[in-house]
């Protein structure tokens, strides 16, 4: 199948659902066009979450401008503010000490595994299937506390700093073991879920062939992330990031882009999270973990792309005296959003809700750029 | 005196009636603690909880207008919805045996039909805030289908209430129908006698297979998971008693706990053959099976997903088939 | 204590409604009476969906402008007696989105929550403990029990 066509052009009711629903993590509206409950068109209107972050970011101190971008996701927050101060040290030229690489990168895998595990649970819940989201929260569970030791905050942990990490979250023996213990844990967990999972003909009848979006539209629609590689195109940005030279991982793809695949990607692609933990809990260097050793001055644009855990993240300014100015950040979801329209066509109504949660969404990062004409 | 109060039918249904109501106001909260928490290894809510302190707590809340056409209809359907199930309850004791057309299968089917269509009518009526009139601009220019017709959830949940009547309460009914087939008449005192000179009807080979399908109604006609498509949280959130607020959403959370056990006397009416009656010890079996009943609809309802249509019609059609074999074992 | 307060004490209905806050907060809640981990219904608190049936708003975030309306509505379904909680800074005072000054002020907050409905309740933190939520749904009992 190359391409989903609607089956006729009838537009039988409007269902709009939102702004607040229970499938719904966040706010958004939805408009599905039905024809006898099956879905031939989906509107997604987003911008209910605009609180208009690149505005607020200009002028202010590189610093506070980094902080600023932790607070654009509540689920991806250690991505946003690593791939800011990687902008700026990209712009100022600073070099950052090995064992703060390692740290980020410890980060940002366990941020993984918890948007992961909140999208396998988020699934189920989705899937009325309330056991199985209370054993991945339960799971999740772990990596939060991982979280809260490592950064303090169960949330917003603000690890990365320009130059570094903060020496908040330097890592001692204890707290590798600590790690390292909870992530045998949490692979013993997972193995069993995924094992009971795969046994559940129920929940597989459920979710094979709902959703599906083929290859091709998933290209044309610049759909990113695991959501792209779960339509079978190998594309991960963390095999060209110089952070994970030193580490061997696999990119994980999955042949048929439908609820199944995606859910199954995220589960093994939470595998290979645990596999790069482990490398950097056992090659960790010794030495600081941050070089307070720079200067600033003024740079031209500088763009950076890192892979987060939902697709591509760009960050874009240039700095002026120590300011930012032409703050641009793209998000995965901003070109997900087309996918998760199209993921709708075809299905039951009660898969619409799935069919959008499958691409991951996540709005409140994504509504920032977007300019709102108020009469 | 004390003799002839007790030998008093109408004394006896009635007091019948209100430990069977007292008794199924804990099942609610049975399902929820004993069951989904502990099978989600938590401690869930204390069993009181759901069923009797819930509503107890919505009688006390002030009314609100509610949003619907006909708002006086749509408030009597959970009270017509609690008596439709009371009446099922008194038909099936032993004391309503004396007017045969109370106590008979017709009746009972018709009344659960009544219940049936209340559903449609609820969903029809409820207009709830949370999709057409949440106030959000998105019929906008640029918009798709601006001039689209525009439905509340609660009409989807309408519109799979028909279907459900249409063929969803197949399987349930043909169960029903089932003993009829053994005992040869339906009238219940008939059926009920068979039972009690040839043994439980369970036990037999066409017995057992419409106790599956009995099962498989009354988690269709409970709207549990996973046939609950007509108030499916991933899209019609709580479908037709969106709007239902202060009393009369307690009375549609009692009426889901007094529906379970009135299911489970209908079986054990049906299938062992023990009236529900205070006069005798045999109420603590019906009080077993409902307790079974809501372990099983639990254990199930825990483990699987929310069906859609594609998922649904198969299931129906194969517990209509297996209640049809149970139906022509019956009759050879 | 009459048969009102006590019932009220063993089933409250809490409803969230997130109004554009950065997301952390509304997970953090979600996952307090999801998971297995807080299990909020064993302190009696149920999670509902559905205004009609709520006793208690949990409100996060600082109210955008296409988030004032819905959540007015959505107040206004809840029957009285009703209690609002405002749960994260940005509930509380807009939050950082509001209260950082660069250049160009930001103008897309009509937030705190409190400019839009009374609120009863505060929970601070960015983002907000599953303890602390637990804990100031629980706190309110009190006036609860007290009301009409």
């Amino acid at each position: 199948m190359d391409e989903k066509v609607p089956k006729s052009n009838i537009i039988e009711t409007e269902i709009p659902m939102g702004t607040v629903h229970p499938a719904a993590l966040e706010p958004y509206r939805v408009r599905l066009f039905v024809e006898d409950e099956i879905v031939q068109e989906a509107e997604i209107t987003i911008g209910v979450n605009h609180r208009g972050i690149e505005r607020i970011m200009e002028g202010l101190p590189v610093e506070k401008a980094n902080a600023l971008t932790e607070k654009i996701c509540g689920i991806c927050s250690n991505s946003h503010i690593w791939n800011s101060c990687r902008t700026a040290e990209m712009g100022l030229n600073i070099e950052i000490p090995e064992r703060a690489e390692y740290i980020r990168v410890i980060m940002g895998e366990l941020e993984r595994l918890h948007s992961h595990f909140l999208y396998l649970a988020h699934g189920c819940e989705v899937l009325s299937h309330e056991t199985f989201s209370m054993r991945v929260f339960y799971m999740r569970e772990i990596v939060m506390e991982l979280l809260a030791m490592i950064g303090g905050n169960r949330v917003q942990y603000g690890c990365s700093v320009l130059g570094g990490v903060r020496p908040r979250c330097d890592l001692d023996e204890a707290k590798l073991l600590r790690l390292k213990n909870d992530m045998d844990a949490l692979e013993e967990n997972l193995t069993g879920f995924v094992d009971r999972f795969m046994a559940d003909s129920i929940l597989l009848s459920r979710v094979t062939g709902i959703g599906v979006l083929p290859q091709k539209q998933a290209i044309k629609l610049a759909v990113t992330g695991p959501t792209l590689r779960a339509t079978g195109v190998a594309r991960d940005l963390r095999t060209t990031m110089f952070e994970y030279d030193n580490f061997d991982f696999n990119v994980i793809t999955q042949p048929d882009g439908d609820v199944k695949s995606n859910l199954i990607m995220r589960a093994l692609e939470s595998f290979e999270s645990i596999k790069i933990i482990r490398q950097a809990i056992a090659n960790i260097p010794e030495g600081k973990v941050v070089n307070r050793d720079w200067e600033m001055f003024d740079t031209d644009i500088v763009q950076s792309y890192i892979e987060v855990p939902r697709g591509t993240l760009y960050h874009s300014y240039r700095l002026e005296g120590g300011r930012v100015r032409h703050s641009i950040i793209r998000t995965p979801s901003m070109a997900n959003i087309g996918a998760m329209q199209y993921a709708c066509i075809g299905d039951q109504i009660t898969d619409a809700q799935l069919c959008i949660v499958q691409c991951d969404p996540c709005f409140t990062c994504t509504d920032r750029a977007i300019e709102i004409i108020r009469r | 005196m004390f003799e002839n109060i007790l030998t008093n039918p109408i004394f006896a249904v009635v007091i019948t009636v209100l430990v069977c109501f007292i008794i199924s106001t804990l099942l609610p909260g049975i399902e929820r603690k004993y069951i989904h928490a502990r099978i989600q290894q938590r401690i869930g809510p204390p069993v009181t909880s759901p069923g009797i302190m819930a509503p107890l707590k919505f009688m006390f809340k002030e009314n609100v207008n509610i949003s619907s056409p006909v708002p006086g209809l749509y408030k009597a359907l959970p009270v017509i919805c609690f008596i439709v199930v009371l009446c099922v309850m008194i038909a099936l004791t032993p004391q309503a045996y004396m007017i045969p057309a109370l106590a008979s299968l017709v009746a009972i089917v018709g009344f659960l039909k009544v219940e049936e269509i209340c559903y449609v009518l609820m969903g029809a009526l409820s207009k709830s805030v949370m999709s057409v009139n949440m106030p959000f601009p998105d019929q906008i220019k640029g918009a798709a289908h601006n001039n689209a017709n525009r439905s509340f959830i609660e009409d989807i949940s309408a519109k799979r209430s028909l279907r459900m009547i249409t063929y969803g309460s197949f399987p349930l009914y043909l169960a029903l129908f089932a003993p009829v087939t053994a005992a040869g008449s339906i009238f219940l005192q008939d059926i009920v006698s068979f039972q009690q000179v040839n043994g439980p009807f369970l036990f037999t080979v066409s017995g057992g297979i419409a106790a599956i399908v009995f099962f498989i109604g009354y988690m269709i006609i409970l709207n549990e998971y996973p046939f609950s498509i007509i108030k499916a949280k991933s899209d019609v959130i709580e479908g037709p008693y969106m709007e239902y607020a202060a009393k009369y959403r307690a009375v549609v959370v009692i009426t889901r706990g007094f529906f379970m056990f009135v299911l489970g006397a209908i079986f054990s009416v049906l299938f062992i053959g023990v009236p529900p009656t205070i006069m005798s010890w045999g109420i603590l079996i019906n009080i077993a099976v409902a307790l079974i009943f809501v372990f099983m609809m639990g254990i199930f309802s825990a483990f699987s997903p929310v069906f859609t249509n594609r998922q649904l019609l198969p299931t129906i059609l194969g517990a209509t088939l297996l209640g049809i074999l149970s139906i022509v074992l019956g009759l050879l | 204590m009459g048969i009102k307060s006590f019932s009220r004490a063993r089933a409250i209905h809490v409803m969230l409604v997130y109004t554009g806050g950065c997301n952390g907060c509304d997970i953090e809640i979600v996952n307090s009476i999801l998971s297995p981990r807080f299990d909020a219904e064993q302190y009696k608190v149920f999670l509902t969906w559905n205004p009609r049936e709520a006793d208690v708003l949990v409100v996060t975030g600082p109210v955008t402008h296409l988030n004032r309306k819905p959540l007015e509505a959505i107040y206004e379904a809840i029957p009285n007696p009703k209690l609002v909680v405002a749960a994260g800074s940005c509930a509380l005072m807009g939050g950082v989105y509001k209260n950082c000054h660069g250049d160009i002020p930001s103008e897309e907050i009509e937030g705190p929550v409190e400019n839009v409905i009374p609120v009863n309740a505060k929970i601070p933190g960015c983002a907000v403990r599953p303890q602390d939520v637990l804990a100031g749904v629980v706190s309110l009992l009190p006036t609860l029990l007290d009301a009409d």
